[in-house]
């Protein structure tokens, strides 16, 4: 009798599925029935909608309805739904004209007073809407600033379903949501965190920055309380401010999970996620029936704090070896692969022995067994990944009472802004952005040593038994601190200081 | 020599009445054969012992005697030629030694060099030096072959090119502690390793103390390097003093438990170890080479390492630390750091943190 469509949008992964919603009205015995690979609470909307539209004033006909989301190979999960299936269903009553639904992508939960309720993954949606030959997206009020983000795309929020269909009958005028304000980057973290909260820790301070400008993931090592975690977690302040791309690409993988801010949307800072040593394998790299973005992902274009690095169970620290590698994870599942961002800073911390106090023989309790075997828990490839290792002391009285002028994290961004300029400049039209990318192939070409500095690698290789991997990192790092100082040649210095950055081996580890 | 093998390895009587019961009847092949009823006429042994020597006969031993042989192990019973003079004049000398190598030189003169597992590098330091200089001027040097300070004193022999000999715990085939396994090789191969427990005999608590006794008795002098109070090696240092040796002991901070059981032993008057050379001194030997230990590098350092040199000891300082103590910044610290160590004489024991090494 009747037939409308519209279109809505399913997110897989940070992947956009658009589904149409359709509704067609016929003669029979008066049913009310979805079809389309619903799962229970896309199939539950039947009552929201029916009893929203109820409330909103218009009757439905007792007539048979059939409601179909297509394709009918895509699982449809959420209750984002709601919204599109009540239009859908109006415009085949022709209570609105098909043809304002034209090129309009609709998302929205609905509430049983008509009222519309914010809805996850907007972003992703309104960025693909494009795409999928749309430029309107009908959207919850609640997350219209969210959606306004992508650029081309009108966004129209609304707070009912009454409000929607006057806006679509022409009777209500609903302006376009613009795009809300940024915050600055100084802004942002100034009244908050800033790295002259920091007492002391003057050679931590330096490595993390050498870190930073690099890109090399970074071991903390000191006894509890020495300031391991403030220090990473002022981390993101140093780090360059992202490029609006780059906001955009993390607020996304927060917007599929419900995390963005509803006055601030974008995230113009950069992520820090501190995970917990109890965390699971899934929490960490994504995971579900339907994956979704874990921490690694949260703490893409940021930085990835594991606290108690020991402590975490050796299988949950394998999973981070391929997206510590290639800066992406791939989630397998038997109906499709995903695949999600994850380029981060690895900051990790622990304790150097299980008491915490080695080498202070005087406090320390633990058996040279005991360090032994505090350290062995972390894999030697996982250990291979980490560039930069340094040690946090514990801080003593005079320097908490001692507040001099300290830097700010805005002086030292600056010199990190400086050396990644050199380094995106060093590395244009290659598939690397920083010096921690570098491959073997690629250390040989730009890590070249003078006479004198080839002789004191050679010296170090041999007296501090270095492996084959720990020079080339050490490489990689004197590169950083070389670009630090300007971008010229690695000198004697930059080399000395990348050597004291090496990693532990575990074969010198303990005594 | 099989039927030795046999009463040396009866478990459950004491090295004393072995000694006996071979005396009694000249060899022990004599003892294998008798009857039950002629053991109980002897009057010496108890119920028990009896049992044991009974049941020590149903053992497979010519196989495991051959299979010692196979291992390159000697055989020394107390009453064989080979055995060390030294240890007949001490009181409860053990019945058989199985030995790896060589049993150190009668005519040679011996010293241990003794100390806690857990020790400071402070200590790890001074035992490689004291085995260095000892081993240079030709004495043999003595140890325990376990974690720290045993372990570092015959490295320090090793290093100095002289013969070490290992007094062990368990049997001489089995190498405890297994980080040791490098000692344990170049000790065999450069002295001997020694026990008096069968080859095979894992290493529990129990044999340990008694080892002890086995390294003072080899010895003529004991070094205790470090050693908290109540320690093993205070035990070592007890019993060579109960068979009339020389005790030495090193002194370090007052501060640190690890030298409280060596400043108990010197005010209780063992001798204090000055210096290597002062102590070759006492002993009568005069010895060649550079025995020279103190501030040997710093000509040749430049101003600002040498300012970092002078910051570092022998108790672990942090980068930090050292920032503080010589005005540097991190950046700088770090570097002379690594040129200091690169030289051979700073080392990194945790990250980050240095001590001096000489």
């Amino acid at each position: 009798m009747s037939f409308s469509t519209i279109m809505s949008a399913a997110i897989e992964g940070l992947h956009v599925e658009p589904v149409h919603v359709e509704t067609d009205i016929s003669s029979g015995l008066p049913v009310f029935h979805m079809v389309g690979y619903l799962s229970s609470e896309v199939k539950e909307a039947s009552e929201r909608v029916r009893t929203a539209i109820h409330n909103s004033g218009i009757r439905i006909p007792a007539k048979k309805i059939i409601i179909n989301l297509a394709p009918a190979t895509v699982r449809k999960r959420g209750a984002s739904f709601d919204l599109p299936i009540a239009l859908s269903l109006l415009s085949a009553l022709g209570e609105l004209e098909a043809e304002r639904l034209k090129g309009t992508i609709v998302v929205g939960e609905l509430s049983l007073d008509g009222r519309i309720r914010e809805v996850k993954g907007v972003l992703p949606i309104v960025m693909e809407a494009k795409g999928m030959g749309c430029c309107r997206c009908i959207l919850p009020k609640g997350n219209a600033a969210e959606g306004a983000l992508a650029e081309d795309v009108q966004v129209i929020g609304v707070e009912s379903l009454g409000q929607a269909v006057s806006y679509l009958r022409g009777e209500e005028d609903v302006p376009a949501e613009g795009s809300g304000g940024q915050e600055s980057y100084d802004r942002l973290y100034a009244d908050r965190i800033d790295f002259s909260d920091i007492q002391g820790q003057e050679s931590v301070k330096r490595a993390v920055e050498v870190a930073v400008s690099g890109g090399h993931n970074l071991l903390l090592i000191g006894p509890p309380g020495s300031g391991k975690s403030m220090i990473a977690q002022r981390i993101p302040t140093i780090l360059p401010p992202p490029t609006h791309g780059e906001s955009l690409e993390i607020t996304k993988i927060y917007s599929v999970l419900g995390l963005v801010d509803r006055e601030h949307p974008l995230m113009s800072g950069r992520p820090f996620r501190s995970v917990h040593h109890t965390v699971t394998k899934s929490a960490l790299a994504g995971g579900g029936l339907i994956p979704s973005p874990g921490e690694i992902s949260l703490a893409h274009g940021g930085v990835l704090f594991l606290d108690e690095l020991a402590e975490f169970k050796k299988p949950v620290l394998e999973v981070l070896r391929q997206p510590l590698e290639e800066r992406k994870i791939h989630i397998n599942r038997a109906h499709g692969n995903y695949v999600f961002p994850s380029n981060f800073i690895l900051a990790a911390a622990m304790n150097p022995c299980p008491c915490g106090n080695y080498p202070d023989f005087s406090k320390c309790s633990c058996t040279p067994w005991q360090i032994k075997q505090y350290l062995a828990r972390i894999s030697q490839p996982f250990l291979d990944r980490i560039d930069i290792c340094v040690e946090a002391p514990q801080i003593r009285y005079e320097e908490i009472r001692n507040s001099g002028a300290k830097e700010t994290s805005a002086v030292i961004r600056k010199r990190v802004v400086a050396a990644r300029k050199i380094q995106q400049g060093r590395y244009e039209g290659q598939k690397l952005w920083c010096n921690a990318m570098l491959g073997v192939r690629q250390i040989d070409e730009y890590c070249r040593l003078g006479g004198e500095e080839e002789r004191l690698m050679k010296q170090a290789f041999s007296t501090l038994n270095l492996t084959a991997r720990t020079y080339h990192k050490i490489l990689k790092v004197a590169r950083t601190i070389a670009d630090l100082d300007g971008g010229g040649e690695i000198r004697l210095s930059h080399l000395k200081e990348a050597i004291g950055y090496r990693t532990v081996d575990k074969k010198y580890w303990g005594r | 020599m099989m039927y030795e093998y046999w009463l040396a390895s009866v478990y459950g009587v004491s090295a004393a009445k072995k000694r006996l019961l071979r005396e009694r009847f000249m060899t022990a092949e004599k003892l294998y054969n008798i009857e039950e009823k002629a053991l109980h006429a002897l009057g010496i042994l108890r119920e028990k012992e009896i049992r044991a020597l009974l049941d020590a006969r149903k053992k497979e031993f010519r196989k495991e005697y051959e299979r010692m042989a196979e291992q390159g192990i000697s055989f020394i019973p107390y009453f064989a030629a080979e055995y060390p003079r030294r240890l007949k004049d001490i009181p409860s000398p053990p019945y058989a030694l199985y030995v790896k190598g060589r049993l150190p030189k009668e005519k040679g003169r011996c010293v241990a060099v003794v100390g806690a597992r857990r020790c400071t590098p402070y200590g790890e330091e001074m035992a490689l030096q004291y085995g260095k200089a000892l081993s240079r001027a030709g004495v043999q040097v003595i140890s325990g072959m376990a974690r720290g300070i045993d372990g570092a004193g015959q490295r320090g022999a090793l290093n100095g090119g002289g013969r070490t000999y290992g007094v062990l715990g368990c049997g001489v085939d089995i190498c405890y502690p297994r980080e040791n396994f490098g000692l344990y090789m170049d000790t065999m191969k450069e002295g001997g390793l020694i026990s008096e427990q069968v080859p095979g005999t894992k290493p529990l608590p129990g044999y340990f103390p008694a080892r002890n006794r086995i390294i003072s008795a080899l010895s003529d002098a004991v070094l205790v390097i470090e050693a908290r109070e109540r320690s093993g090696s205070l035990i070592t240092a007890d019993m060579a003093l109960e068979q009339g040796k020389d005790v030495y002991a090193l002194p370090g901070p007052v501060t640190s438990p690890l030298s409280t059981g060596c400043h108990r032993l010197i005010q209780q008057g063992a001798g204090i170890l000055i210096s290597p050379e002062d102590l070759l001194d006492e002993m009568n030997i005069h010895g060649k080479g550079d025995l020279q230990i103190i501030n040997k590098n710093e000509k040749m350092l430049e101003t600002t390492e040498n300012l970092v040199y002078s910051c570092l000891g022998f108790i672990p300082k942090g980068v930090d630390c050292l920032v503080k103590e010589t005005g540097l910044s991190a950046r700088e610290v770090l570097e002379k750091l690594i040129t200091l160590e690169l030289q051979g004489v700073a080392k990194e024991i945790s990250k980050n943190y240095y001590i001096r090494i000489l």
